[in-house]
């Protein structure tokens, strides 16, 4: 869908570039997560692939074709959430999407996207009025009406409940499952660990790794099985690697003793984060 | 074309949902309040007068607000991810205010007639305030992009006037002599205050043609060299960076 080559990016009062060289590709059907600190490149990666900032260095191809010789097909074509609530405050939830959806050719009904997001009932109440929650969901229902096949969501369940939440990632996996691509900037890992077919990881304005979620925690992760039990009243704990685990002792501990926990070394994303990088996600 | 159709449309809904419609339509029934105490002479100076200021401050204001309001908002964000050209945006704004001020023109023509049955000529009426009215809603878009917030959008409108308009309300209402209105014929308001008092008065056929050429030419300049290139810096400012 889009090939990334060698991109660089310096804003006009900037020293140095916020992105700095970084190649990639997103598969067509594939949730692509974009990780990194805040002021690591992420949403100006974004803001790079869907034309925003222009003056670019490097090749940026989507579906096969420059991305500059790209004119208003190619914003019939994607969807865009932002991280930040982006609605006309004194109109309507309907109002603001009646507005946008009639300057797309192809588009789709709201009702159900709304109802699928539990602002049906809000829906005649001026986004103003709307808390920071349903603005976000408001932006998610602004960015598929015009039945995109490519979206850009930015930290997309940011300011979200765990309820709403996992309906919006429920929506995105449904809109990969009917073919849709997904670039997804975001800094929590649980979102990126289950959406995502592949994660990039950017620090200062480079790419560290780029890999899927289970190849990393196999690359970075720790072949091992720790357990702990209780022996004459002591919490005892002891590693076995993958290796070790085929052997009689494993199984006989098992067996013989009062096990409390049994942990396998996989690592989190998180943690193969600061080791790739050296830097917190939060920093 | 259909796009641009529906932004203008957007537009004017949002002008009378956010009441800057309603705030336009308060100031135009203010200056018909003042008119209503003016006879004769003084109703002739008065008359360009309000025109004067609908489409040059009026305008400017209407178009500031409107972009600080999708600036404030984010909106802009989501008008740039749609399939419409900058162009198109740009030109829906100048579209929007030059409806607006036409609205005036002919909401204060037919009350003026009315109150004090009043006409002029209203061909050199409409040609000045489409003019005038192009040229200020490209001033009111590069205000609106020099300025940070709210307030300092209304400083740069306030040194704007002061600077560019008050010599032309100076020598419109008499404290300073028409003789010296040539010397600031390369003053925007100048030359549109020349354009919409032509519409009530005699004007020199050369001088007309002058305005009109320069407020042309001084539009094309303004969109070409200060409007269409900064834009993009524009939105990109507010898209958080």
């Amino acid at each position: 869908m889009f090939n990334v080559k060698n991109l660089s990016y310096q804003y006009p009062k900037s020293k140095g570039n916020t992105i700095d060289g970084i190649d990639f590709e997103i598969k067509e059907g594939e949730i692509f997560g974009f990780l990194g600190p805040s002021g690591a490149g992420k949403s100006t990666t974004q803001k790079v692939l869907i034309k925003l900032l222009p003056n670019y260095q490097g090749e940026i191809e989507y579906k096969g074709k420059s991305l500059a010789s790209y004119h208003d097909e190619f914003y019939e074509d994607i969807g865009v959430s932002f991280e930040m609530p982006i609605s006309f405050s004194k109109l309507t939830a309907m109002e603001n999407l009646a507005f946008f959806k009639k300057l797309y050719k192809n588009t789709v009904d709201v009702e159900p996207l709304l109802k699928r997001v539990g602002l049906w009932e809000d829906r005649n109440k001026k986004a103003g009025e709307y808390s920071k929650g349903m603005k976000i969901r408001l932006n998610f229902v602004r960015a598929l009406i015009n039945n995109p096949k490519m979206l850009f969501l930015d930290e997309p369940t940011n300011g979200l409940d765990p309820v709403n939440a996992r309906i919006m990632k429920d929506m995105v996996l449904e809109f990969k499952q009917q073919g849709g691509t997904v670039f997804l900037t975001s800094h929590i890992m649980s979102d990126i660990e289950q959406l995502c077919d592949r994660v990039a990881f950017i620090v200062d304005g480079k790419l560290k790794e780029i890999d899927s979620p289970r190849n990393l925690k196999l690359k970075y992760g720790k072949r091992s099985v720790k357990i702990e039990y209780k022996e004459a009243g002591n919490l005892i704990s002891k590693e076995f690697s993958m290796e070790e685990i085929k052997q009689p002792e494993f199984c006989q501990l098992l067996q013989s003793k009062e096990v409390e926990t049994i942990h396998s070394g996989e690592t989190t994303l998180e943690e193969i984060f600061i080791k790739v990088t050296g830097v917190g996600l939060n920093g | 074309m259909a796009n641009l159709q529906v932004l203008v449309k957007g537009e004017f809904d949002r002008l009378n949902k956010y009441n800057l419609f309603s705030a336009n339509f308060v100031a135009l029934l203010f200056w018909l309040v003042i008119a209503w105490f003016f006879e004769g002479q003084e109703l002739q100076i008065f008359i360009p007068f309000i025109f004067l200021m609908d489409s040059t401050m009026m305008t400017i204001l209407l178009v500031g607000a409107t972009l600080f309001y999708e600036k404030k908002e984010h909106t802009i964000n989501s008008i740039m991810i749609s399939p419409i050209t900058e162009r198109q945006y740009l030109f829906s704004k100048v579209l929007v205010n030059v409806l607006n001020s036409l609205f005036t023109v002919a909401f204060v023509s037919i009350a003026l007639y009315l109150m004090k049955g009043v006409t002029f000529n209203y061909l050199l009426l409409v040609g000045g305030v489409i003019i005038v009215t192009v040229v200020h809603t490209m001033i009111g878009i590069r205000i609106a992009y020099m300025a940070k917030d709210f307030t300092s959008m209304l400083v740069y409108f306030i040194m704007y006037t002061f600077i560019f308009l008050l010599p032309s309300i100076l020598i419109l209402v008499g404290v300073i002599s028409a003789d010296f209105g040539r010397y600031l014929m390369i003053l925007p308001p100048e030359v549109s205050r020349i354009l919409i008092n032509a519409s009530v008065g005699e004007i020199e056929t050369g001088k007309l043609l002058f305005g009109y050429g320069y407020l042309i030419l001084l539009s094309i300049g303004l969109y070409r060299f200060m409007i269409k290139p900064k834009f993009m810096d524009y939105v990109m400012r507010e898209t958080g960076v």
